[in-house]
């Protein structure tokens, strides 16, 4: 148990007749770096929500360090240091960059309205200090110059970056990232890819979901790769790349 | 963001409205004093009503559509607990709790309606909770207007102005003898423009907060609230709790300024003027929906004049349609050339329902 972040047992989701997700096990471990692959369908993305909340699953258990999170609240399972992103970047439209980065560190206590409408000498220091934390994040993604920008009027890979500085600014034990790299030039890409291995490298364990298969192969320690909603391989990058099941199941058949 | 282009709104609203207070001199050569009194009372209070209204909408983005049951909980809520007359044998009971505690007691009620009606609505989105907010202020109505043994049913309640007119300044009362207004309506509308001033310095700090950046955050994108480990329905109640309650005492202060009360107030038509205010000041400005609110009441109390400039012999039945065709015609020519309102912001703000 000591080393396994996240334990999926019996895991099942159907929509109507088609079955979304079907899991038997699967564990993942602590500061690993975890690609989730797979065709259009395989349940991916189904698999995120199932395991962070925002989808209830029809049966099966997801356990988080130990304990149980099945069907959990999202924003519970969240508080326990597993933070996700969004296939489709989620990023608050109308407000500034600042103030999507100030309201994802915020604390809960820190928004409460009591708080709010006194004022207190605490709360201000907080929101200092959260200021300068935001512009940390901002330095260290490259989109400080962007602060005051409204979050609508960023392009689509500037979202993306965004989206990821909101999800680390609280410093979390885990990350999902959904797609990281869709949309995305390929020299941001390239930055991405290395801003996402000095977050792996710096203690956080990371599930990605990801097509960009040149990508996954280079940055992964681990691939996990779901067809049709069940385990089909899960291996190192290089076994992956010779597995005749993935090969005919995804490699083989969009070959990129 | 340029605050010039800020300031020129400021100006012009400003303009605006004075211009059309201009027009209610202009229009009525006797009494001028009396009917702009009076309308801005109305004002007021519809102005309140949309500040509070504001919350739901342009802070937080819910869908209310029930905010008439909110005025009328609070207001039926404080004047039941105060001495007053319900009914149709009218009989005024004596006892009853001072005026500020049943205010209080008025504006916790709707608040509470408030929690009690989001509970089971609030997971549910934009044009949804719509439907629900709409009829739940239609069964509360209903359901008020059948119980008639407490609150009077289609008879109403009288008798309960005294509970705040007796604390009028005397000075109103000289000075209605001077210029011919009705003082009674006057301190209601003064209490009103008080009411105003006090939430708006409430929610000028929560504007700036970290609870209102909350709120702005979900107003944005819910999912993403939670996935940042922020529990989205709490605030969304609090949201709704905070907004019902200002309902509510605007309702109390509407329940004064008519001076007997009865069910047909609550109709959803007093939502529609108070989304019509809050759409016209603005959507998500603090200050817009007072210059709203004004703007509203001259055209609603002015259309007569107006229409016996077009109409020479307009009868009653055709002024409540003329009236109905310029609020009309306000909102569609808002939506098309200024659709973030007087005072919005175009940059954060655009009436935007997802």
């Amino acid at each position: 148990m000591s080393n396994n972040l996240l334990e999926v047992k019996n895991l099942k989701k159907s929509f109507g007749g088609i079955q979304a997700v079907d899991i038997k096990e699967l564990i993942f471990n602590k500061n690993e770096l975890t690609s989730i692959i797979g065709p259009n369908g395989a349940g991916k993305t189904t698999f995120f929500d199932l395991i962070s909340g925002f989808q209830t699953a029809d049966s099966g258990d997801v356990f988080l360090n130990g304990g149980d999170i099945t069907n959990s609240q999202p924003y519970k399972i969240a508080r326990m240091g597993m933070i996700r992103t969004f296939q489709l970047t989620k990023v608050f439209d109308r407000m500034t960059v600042l103030e999507n980065l100030m309201f994802s560190g915020s604390s809960v206590k820190n928004d409460s309205l009591t708080k709010s409408i006194f004022k207190t000498r605490k709360q201000k220091n907080y929101e200092r200090d959260l200021k300068d934390k935001s512009f940390e994040v901002m330095e260290e993604l490259n989109i400080s110059h962007m602060a005051n920008s409204y979050a609508r009027e960023l392009s689509g890979g500037q979202k993306k970056l965004l989206e990821l500085a909101r999800s680390i600014i609280n410093n979390p034990d885990t990350l999902l990232l959904d797609e990281p790299l869709a949309g995305v030039n390929p020299k941001l890409a390239e930055d991405l890819l290395d801003l996402i291995q000095k977050l792996a490298s710096g203690g956080i364990s990371i599930l990605m979901v990801e097509h960009n298969i040149e990508a996954v192969m280079k940055i992964s320690e681990r691939i996990v790769v779901l067809s049709e909603g069940t385990l089909i391989a899960d291996g190192t990058p290089s076994k992956i790349r010779n597995d005749k099941n993935v090969i005919e199941a995804y490699l083989g058949k969009d070959d990129e | 963001m340029n605050s010039s282009i800020i300031s020129k709104r400021v100006i012009f609203t400003i303009a605006i409205t004075s211009l059309s207070i201009y027009l209610v001199f202009l229009l009525n050569p006797e009494g001028a004093l009396r009917i702009l009194i009076n309308l801005l009372t109305f004002a007021g209070i519809y102005g309140l009503s949309a500040i509070g209204l504001n919350i739901h909408f342009g802070w937080t983005g819910l869908l209310n559509f029930g905010h008439a049951s909110f005025m009328g909980m609070g207001a039926y809520v404080t004047l039941l607990l105060m001495p007053h007359a319900a009914g149709r044998e009218g009989e005024v009971t004596t006892t009853g709790l001072p005026i500020i505690v049943a205010v209080f007691l008025g504006i916790a009620a709707a608040a509470l309606f408030g929690l009690l009606l989001g509970l089971p609505a609030i997971r549910l989105r934009g044009d949804y909770l719509a439907i629900v907010t709409i009829a739940a202020a239609e069964i509360f109505r209903l359901v008020v207007r059948d119980l008639e043994s407490l609150t009077g049913g289609v008879y109403g309640i009288i008798s309960y102005t005294e509970n705040l007119q007796k604390f009028r300044p005397e000075f109103i009362n000289n000075l209605s003898l001077n210029y011919e207004f009705a003082p009674s309506q006057a301190w209601v509308g003064i209490i009103a423009w008080i009411s105003i001033f006090l939430t708006l310095i409430l929610l000028k700090r929560l504007n700036n907060s970290p609870w209102g950046r909350a709120l702005r955050a979900v107003r944005e994108d819910e999912d993403a609230v939670r996935a940042m480990g922020k529990n989205a329905v709490w605030l969304k109640l609090q949201s709704f709790m905070l907004g019902a309650g200002i309902a509510g005492l605007s309702g109390v202060l509407l329940a004064f300024n008519y001076g007997s009360l009865e069910t047909t107030v609550f109709v959803p038509l007093l939502t529609f003027y108070v989304w019509a205010i809050m759409i016209l000041g603005g959507v998500g400005s603090l200050t817009g929906p007072i210059f709203g609110s004004i703007i509203f009441w001259v055209i609603i109390s002015e259309t007569d004049r107006l229409a016996y400039i077009f109409f020479e012999n307009a009868n009653g039945q055709q002024l409540a349609g003329f009236r109905f065709l310029l609020v009309g015609l306000l909102i569609m020519l808002l939506m098309i050339f200024r659709p973030s309102g007087l005072l919005g912001k175009k940059e954060e703000l655009l009436l935007d329902v997802k």
